[in-house]
Parts: structure tokens; C-alpha cells; sequence
């Protein structure tokens, strides 16, 4: 054995054992990270799943014209303001005959939910020949009353209903008439202080109507100064200095671009708070500098022999960046537009300054209506008393993070199969 | 005897070792030798394509070339070689103007092809280079199919106006850059997909496609196997019948091979310009002799 | 530009190939040059012993050519030489095939030695033939020399001596056949001589284009073919 191997064999324990050290403690970070990921995913949908279920109640409701006190179904007025609260409390005591006290009525009667009349006033005004006769109508359930037949029997305890109430539900239960089924209202209503009504349209619609804003404004903007900084500018102090602040920009806290548009697009064009035009245009300026950064990168790694090849053809500059550098850098500015676009979805505190996180119940019809976005749906339900909202949170965590991964995966796949053409 | 003395007092010489200590008597060729002012051989042609007289190149301060008068006979096909940073590339790169891409690039000097004065600021550069094509070191096709790769040219400088022109001149360029029958079946098959050997004739194609009457090449074979490089150089003499071309080289075989004139370029200098058989078997420079056999590079 | 610095390659290996061209040359040149020697001497001291020493040597001879082309045949296949080293190479090839040329004169001339001494020595000519082949000598050494050094000079002076053999052989050729007429019982030991005369005569020959193959290697002119003036005068413009 010479010199060199007997070293080598001395040394070499040593490096394999330091080898293993480091991916130990590589593997050891990973872990972390997946572990702290899903401790996060089991907490959030753990609480959240149970926003996706609701209870109801089936009663035999009686359409009687004079409980509801309507004479005339034709008269749209009259339908429209129906006593349904009466045939609802009447069906209610023919469930429980026993309850006379007055207060006990009342707890009685908040077993369901304020929306139940205008789930009757509905059915009526779709079928006037309704009057008169009665159905077997399904009810929704108050909050408190549908989160205590979420409960497992053991923490039934823990929900905020009287022992009254409790022995009300029991036998409702008893009686099989509760039944449980999907939570509609959660996609098809805007926000409301009572959780069991509230839902996240009016979040997603606003979400949707402000990113249609921010990639209308963003995407051209930033490849066309993308384009023209890396293509088109003269290399001068002047450009260095753009090219610096743009970088600068992309650091700077996005609070700061709430209060840009407070003072700029409310204070000084006077334009209405809380509407999706306002913040696309906000977070336009919050995403802009990723978008251009992206490009750059993307178009600065077009080959230069591609360049080159189309110039010795005789391609004018112009034809050079529409011919051939802009196909071969679109996925790459695509990828940095969606990742741009996913950064503003989940973007909270310049929204929070141009008033987008007013309550508002009615379903924005477009990007003037006011609005509010998901993230800030998040902040607000967070912040709601009652328990059920606890669950709506972590509904609404669940379909933000939904729309995240959708997006990056379009991200992903775009590029994939934008590259995978050449 | 006596007369058979002479012959015995005479040494055997030869056949002393000593003899080759001769060959370190004078001093070597080394980098520093000095450059003479004028190349020599002969520069200049009767019939120039491209007529260039005292061109000199600046890099921001720096001068990369300095005074080179040359002539690029018609239809010969010219090698350019030296050892790297010589100036020979950007030299090249002066003749269809890609320097001007570099925005520090200056260049100096007169430099015509036939009438035309290729710095004429009335010139416009895009016209330059559909009269003078290139093709450069790393076969670089469009990522486009081979069919678009070749039409590129012709369609932005509109020199076809119906589809079967196009087709024609398509088919035509491909079938002078011998690749015609590899690719007849998969014209729209991307130009990228092909090998190293077939993209750079893809790339010739795409060039002659545009009719030019110079090709530039810029170490054309560099990135080449030995059998793709064989077929390029072939397609060089094939294409030499029409059109005059440039070649820059790190490939002293492949200059003997397919030049007719050779010029050495030394330190932005131009040292020896001369026939190819010349330059490889009796060169008259001793800066050209010691970098073709290996002296230095 | 004499200098062809043969030894200033990049690659050492290849300094090294041409330099052992140049030593396998040189060396089966000093191995030719006495056989020259060893063939004359042979017959001017009848001498058979030693005659038989040149047959011996031409064998050797022989296996040299055949290793030297080898030799050369590698350098051109593996190093594709250019300009000098090209020039180099074929140089050696082409003196290569001169030697052994020589070589098989010399062994002519030992023929003719060995013949002598069996049928009696020859009664005129040795003084011419220790003259000439003491010229020709001359010449291979000089012409060896002029490659040993690459000395353009020396190898345009074998070009001259070579024209002085040649009158000199003409010259022997005329006295020989003056004897012949006067004593015609010599005739077939003098044709002897005149042979081994004709074989040194071609010894010069060959040396001359010895010396015109170095021209072409260090000047890269052909100087083949053309009288000694405008060799003398192509090699003086070159300068």
C-alpha cells in the first residue's frame, strides 16, 4: 500500500461521515418544512370541513293565507311581505305543543335560522298555488343548532344552545327529522353576520374581478417595459437607474402601495373605495416589478445565437423580438405573471387601506361594484365573534389555497407545454 | 596509399549528433515577434467581391484591429485563421456589420462590397445582410420547423409572394445545402430535432435562402464531429461555384482543406495573406510558419 | 531564416518525432558514407575482406530505409505537419530513398572490388577512382552536413562539386579508353572500373539531390531540373 492510499483510507471514514451529517440534515429540514406543512393542512381542514355541511330541519309548514296574511297571491307586495316568520313558529309548535311560556317560544323559534322565511317567501313566489295548502319543507338550522349536531355527541357540551334548546334538537333528531347535506350558501351567497347564511361569493367574485384588473394592467405593461429595457434601451446611467428602482420597488412593503392608492387614485381622482378597479390598479403596481424582473430573466436567457441567427438574416430589430425573442420568453414571463398574479390574490394590506374590507352583503356585479377578496374575507371572518365562524375561516383558508395551487399548476403546465413545442 | 589518404583523414561527420545543435543557434519564434507592417503575400485580387482597405476596430478604448486592407476575391473561398483573440471573428464580423450589435464597437476604415460602401450611414443595414449572409459557430436554428426555418429569411425580406415560390426556394436552398433528402419527410418537423451536423447545414440553408453573394462563416465545424465537419467542408467547395465566401477557422486542416487563399491574422494585425498551398507548405512569414505548424497558438 | 526550430512545438512529443528523424537520417548517412569509403578502399587496396564488410552494411542499410519511411509515415499520419515540418518530413523521406540509392551504388563498387581481386587487378584507372571517389565523398559529407545544419549555402556547393565530378569522370572516361585501345587483353578489368567509376558518379548524383532536397526544406523552393546558376540565383532572391 502506498503513501497516498494509506491517507486516503485515514481521511475517508471521515468524509463519508461528515456526508451523512449533511444530508441528515438536509432530509432533518425537509421534514420540518412537510411537517409544519401538514400540521397547517390538518388544523385548517380540520376546522374548515365542517363549513361545507349544513343541518336542516324538515317541518310540515302550512302556506295558510291568513297566518301569512296575504289575501291576493298575485300582488307581488303582498308576497314579498308575508308573515312566513308566523307559519314557520307555527309549525315549530305543532313539533313541540308542550311549549306555552313565552320566553321558552322564543328559544323555541331561534332554533332556526333567520333566512327560513325567505327560503317560504321563495317557494310561494314560485308557485302561487302554493297558498292554501301545506309541504313538507326543509328548514336551515340556526348556527348554534347546526353546529351542535356537527358536534360529537361528547361536545355537544361546549355548544352555546339551553338545555331547553338541547332537548328540542334531541328530539328533532329522534324524530328523524334533521337532515344534513352540503352548505350551498357558501358559494352562492355574500358575507353576513349570521354565519350559517354567510358565504364567500361575494370574496371570490371580488378576487376574480380584482385579478382580471391587475392581469388586464400588469401583464402588458410589464412585458412591454421588459421589452423595451432589455431590447430597445440605450445601456445609460438613466436606464441603470430605472432598472435599480424597479428592483427597489419589488422590495418595497406592499402597505405602502395601499396608501399610493388611498391618496392617489381615492384622494386625487376621486374615485369610490372599496370597488376591485382600485385595488387591480393597486396591486397592479405591487405586482408590476415581479412581472418585469421575470421577463427580463426570461428574455435575457433567449439564446443570443437566436438573436444572432435572425440578425445575420437581415431581421430588423423589431422583427428579431417579435419573431423569435417573444415566443421563446412568453412561458418564462407567463410563469413570473401567474406567481405575480398568486402574490396579489393572497395580498391583504394595500386592499385593507383602499377600503376593501368594508361589510358588504350584495354580490358585486363588476369591478365597480364594491367588493371585498378573499384574503380580506379571511381577516374579517377571523375576527367575528360567533363560533361557527371559526369553520367558515378555515373554509375560506381552504378555497384561497385552493386557488393558489390552481394557479401555480396552470403556471406549471403552461410553461411545460409552451416549452415542450421546440 | 598516399592517395587514399584523403579519404581516410576526412571525419565521418554526418553522423555526429552535434549537427543538431545547429537548429538552437538563432533564436525562436515566440509572440513577441514583431508584426510586419504590410502583410505579406499578396492581399489584394483583380476581381474583389469585397474590396477592404485600412480597416481598424475599436472596443471602447481598446483597438482590436489594426489597419487590415484585404480583398475577397469573387467566388473564392477565403480562410481567416490565428490564434484566439487575433481579431479574425470580429474582423468577420465587420463584413456584414454584426458589430454593430456591441455598442462600444467602432470600426474605422473603407470597407465596400463591389460599389456599395458598407458604413454608408444611408446604408441600411438590413439590406447589407440579405447581401451578405452568416453562419455562425453553434448551429443555431430557429425553434421552429425546418420548413420555417429556411422560408424565415425569404419571408421577411418578402422575396416570395405565393406559397409554391416559397416551397421552391425552400426545397432549392435545402437541396444545395445537401439536406434535401434527410429532410424531405419531416419539413415541418422542428429544425431543432435534427443533429449537430444536419442543424448547421440547416443553418446554411436558411443563409443561401436569402440568395446572398457573400457567406460569412464563423468556425463553422467547431461544434462538429468529424464526419458533420467532412460534409460542411464538401458543401463549402460545392457552394464556392456561386457565392464568395469568408470562413474563419481554429481548424488549420480545414483551412488547407477548403480555401483557396489563406490570411493570418496575428494580434489584430494581419500578417501573411497568400494561396492556401502556399501558406501550408512554404509560408512566407515566419509568424505564419510557426503558428500552422504549432509553434505557438 | 535558416532557422527552422524544429525543437519549439507546443508538443514536445513532436519536436521529439522530428528530431528522431533527423538522428535515423543522419545516422544511416554516416553508415552510406562508409560504405563510400570502405567500397573505394576496397578496390585501390584489393582489399576483399573489407568489400565484404560493405555488402554486410548495405543490409543494414536497407532495414534503415525501410524504419526511417515508417517513421515518416507515422509523423505525417499522426502530426499532419504543415510548411516546415511538412517540408521536414518530406525532405527526410526523399534523402531517405537517396542513400539507400548510394548505398546500393557502394555495394556495386564492392562487387567490382571483390571481381577484381579474384581476376587479377585492373593495370590503370585507381588514381582516377581514388580521386573522384575522394570527390564524391566530399559531396555526401558535405551534403549531409548541409542538412545536419540546414546550411542552404553548403548544399549549393555540392550542386557545384557535383558538376566538377561529372568532368572529372568524363575526363577518366577518356584516358580509360585510351588504354583499353592500347592494351585490349584489359578491357574486362577495366570495364570494372569504369563501372565502379559510374557507380561514384551516380554517388554524386545522388548527393546532389541530397543538397536540392534541403533547399526545398529550408527555402521551400524546387530548385529540381534547373542548371546550378539559377538555383544559386532562386536561393539568393529568396533571401
Amino acid at each position: 500500500m502506498n503513501k497516498t492510499t494509506e491517507k486516503v483510507r485515514q481521511t475517508l471514514a471521515k468524509r463519508y461521515r461528515s456526508e451523512k451529517r449533511f444530508r441528515a440534515f438536509g432530509i432533518a429540514s425537509i421534514t420540518l418544512g412537510l411537517l409544519a406543512l401538514v400540521i397547517l393542512f390538518t388544523d385548517i381542514i380540520g376546522k374548515g370541513h365542517s363549513a361545507f355541511i349544513e343541518h336542516r330541519v324538515t317541518l310540515e309548514v302550512s302556506f295558510d293565507a291568513d297566518v301569512l296574511q296575504i289575501s291576493d297571491v298575485n300582488d307581488a307586495d303582498q308576497v314579498t311581505y308575508g308573515n312566513y316568520i308566523a307559519a314557520i313558529r307555527a309549525a315549530m309548535s305543532e313539533q313541540f305543543p308542550e311549549v306555552q311560556n313565552r320566553s321558552e317560544r322564543k328559544q323555541l323559534n331561534g332554533l332556526i335560522s333567520s333566512s327560513a322565511e325567505f327560503e317560504l317567501r321563495d317557494m310561494l313566489r314560485a308557485d302561487h298555488s302554493l297558498l292554501g295548502q301545506s309541504r313538507t319543507v326543509s328548514l336551515q338550522l340556526d348556527d348554534a343548532a347546526d353546529l351542535f349536531f356537527k358536534a360529537s355527541p361528547g361536545k355537544r357540551d361546549g355548544v352555546r344552545v339551553t338545555d331547553l334548546q338541547k332537548s328540542w334538537l334531541l328530539t328533532l333528531e329522534e324524530r328523524d327529522l334533521v337532515t344534513s347535506g352540503f352548505n350551498q350558501s357558501l358559494f352562492t351567497r355574500g358575507d353576513s353576520r349570521e354565519p350559517e347564511q354567510a358565504g364567500m361569493l361575494g370574496a371570490i367574485l371580488g378576487s376574480l374581478f380584482t385579478m382580471m384588473v391587475t392581469l388586464v394592467l400588469s401583464f402588458p405593461i410589464g412585458v412591454a417595459a421588459a421589452i423595451y429595457l432589455e431590447e430597445f434601451a440605450p445601456k445609460n446611467k438613466f436606464t441603470d437607474f430605472i432598472e435599480v428602482n424597479i428592483n427597489n420597488l419589488a422590495a418595497v412593503p406592499s402597505i405602502i402601495f395601499g396608501l399610493l392608492g388611498v391618496s392617489i387614485f381615492i384622494g386625487l381622482f376621486g374615485m369610490p373605495r372599496s370597488i376591485p378597479l382600485v385595488g387591480g390598479i393597486v396591486l397592479t403596481l405591487m405586482t408590476l416589478p415581479t412581472i418585469i424582473i421575470s421577463s427580463r430573466a426570461a428574455i435575457k436567457a433567449v439564446p443570443p445565437s437566436i438573436r444572432q441567427a435572425a440578425m445575420g438574416l437581415g431581421a430588423s430589430n423589431m422583427q428579431v423580438v417579435l419573431h423569435h425573442v417573444l415566443p421563446l420568453a412568453l412561458p418564462g414571463m407567463l410563469t413570473g405573471a401567474i406567481i405575480g398574479m398568486a402574490q396579489a390574490l393572497g395580498e391583504t394590506a394595500p386592499l385593507l387601506m383602499i377600503g376593501m374590507v368594508a361589510f358588504i352583503v350584495e354580490l358585486p356585479a363588476g369591478p365597480v361594484d364594491p367588493a371585498t377578496v378573499l384574503p380580506v374575507q379571511i381577516f374579517l371572518w377571523a375576527g367575528s365573534p360567533e363560533q361557527a365562524f371559526v369553520a367558515l375561516t378555515s373554509a375560506a383558508i381552504m378555497v384561497l389555497l385552493a386557488f393558489l395551487i390552481t394557479m401555480n399548476t396552470i403556471a406549471v403546465l403552461l410553461r411545460k407545454r409552451l416549452e415542450r413545442r421546440w | 596509399m598516399d592517395i587514399a589518404q584523403p579519404l581516410d583523414k576526412i571525419p565521418a561527420s554526418s553522423s555526429e549528433p552535434a549537427a543538431g545543435k545547429a537548429i538552437n543557434v538563432k533564436e525562436g519564434v515566440d509572440q513577441d515577434t514583431p508584426v510586419p507592417a504590410k502583410p505579406v503575400g499578396n492581399p489584394f485580387v483583380d476581381d474583389p467581391k469585397m474590396k477592404l482597405r485600412d480597416v481598424e476596430v475599436f472596443y471602447g478604448d481598446e483597438q482590436a484591429i489594426h489597419g487590415i486592407s484585404l480583398d475577397i476575391g469573387k467566388n473564392e473561398v477565403l480562410s481567416m485563421i490565428g490564434p484566439s483573440g487575433c481579431g479574425k471573428s470580429t474582423f468577420l464580423r465587420c463584413l456584414n456589420r454584426m458589430n454593430d450589435t456591441i455598442d462600444i464597437c467602432r470600426v474605422k476604415g473603407s470597407l465596400h462590397l463591389e460599389d456599395q460602401d458598407l458604413y454608408d450611414p444611408k446604408l441600411d443595414v438590413v439590406e447589407l445582410r440579405a447581401r451578405v449572409g452568416m453562419v455562425f459557430q453553434k448551429p443555431n436554428p430557429f425553434p421552429k420547423s425546418i420548413y420555417d426555418n429556411v422560408a424565415y429569411g425569404p419571408r421577411i425580406h418578402g422575396l416570395a409572394n405565393r406559397r409554391s415560390d416559397l416551397d421552391e426556394i425552400v426545397e432549392t436552398s435545402l437541396q444545395k445545402a445537401g439536406l434535401w433528402k434527410e429532410v424531405k419527410d419531416r419539413l415541418h418537423s422542428p429544425g431543432t430535432g435534427l443533429s449537430g451536423g444536419q442543424q448547421q447545414r440547416l443553418c446554411i440553408a436558411r443563409t443561401i435562402a436569402v440568395s446572398p453573394e457573400v457567406i460569412l462563416m464563423d468556425e463553422p465545424c467547431s461544434a462538429l464531429d468529424p464526419i458533420a465537419t467532412a460534409k460542411i467542408e464538401e458543401l463549402i467547395a460545392e457552394l464556392s461555384e456561386n457565392f464568395t465566401i469568408a470562413i474563419v477557422t481554429h481548424s488549420m486542416q480545414q483551412a488547407a482543406r477548403v480555401s483557396n487563399r489563406t490570411a493570418y491574422f496575428h494580434l489584430g494585425k494581419l500578417v501573411e495573406v497568400n494561396d492556401t498551398e502556399k501558406v501550408f507548405t512554404n509560408p512566407d512569414h515566419k509568424l505564419t510558419e510557426a503558428y500552422i505548424t504549432g509553434r505557438f497558438g | 531564416m535558416d532557422n527552422l526550430n524544429l525543437d519549439q512545438h507546443i508538443s514536445r512529443q513532436f519536436n521529439a518525432d522530428l528530431e528522431e528523424l533527423k538522428t535515423q537520417l543522419l545516422e544511416m548517412g554516416g553508415l552510406v558514407e562508409q560504405q563510400i569509403i570502405d567500397a573505394v578502399t576496397a578496390i585501390t587496396s584489393a582489399d576483399s575482406d573489407l568489400a565484404e564488410k560493405v555488402l554486410v552494411v548495405e543490409d543494414e542499410v536497407d532495414n534503415r530505409e525501410v524504419t526511417l519511411d515508417e517513421n515518416c509515415t507515422m509523423v505525417l499520419a499522426r502530426r499532419q505537419p504543415a510548411a516546415s515540418d511538412l517540408r521536414m518530413v518530406l525532405a527526410v523521406a526523399k534523402i531517405n530513398r537517396d542513400l539507400e540509392r548510394m548505398g546500393d551504388e557502394a555495394q556495386k563498387v564492392a562487387k567490382m572490388a571483390i571481381h577484381l581481386n579474384e581476376h587479377g587487378e585492373a593495370p590503370r584507372g585507381y588514381v582516377e577512382l581514388r580521386h573522384i571517389g575522394s570527390l564524391v565523398h566530399q559531396m555526401v559529407i558535405m551534403a549531409l552536413d548541409s542538412f545536419a545544419r540546414f546550411d542552404v549555402d553548403l548544399a549549393v556547393k555540392v550542386a557545384h562539386e557535383d558538376k566538377k565530378v561529372d568532368q572529372e569522370y568524363k575526363s577518366a572516361m577518356r584516358e580509360l579508353a585510351t588504354y583499353m585501345m592500347e592494351d585490349p587483353r584489359s578491357i574486362s578489368r577495366v570495364l570494372n572500373i569504369i563501372w565502379s567509376l559510374r557507380a561514384l558518379e551516380r554517388i554524386g548524383d545522388h548527393a546532389a539531390n541530397i543538397a536540392e532536397h534541403v533547399i526545398y526544406l529550408v527555402k521551400g523552393l524546387d530548385v529540381r531540373h534547373i542548371s546550378v546558376k539559377e538555383m544559386e540565383r532562386q536561393v539568393n532572391e529568396s533571401d
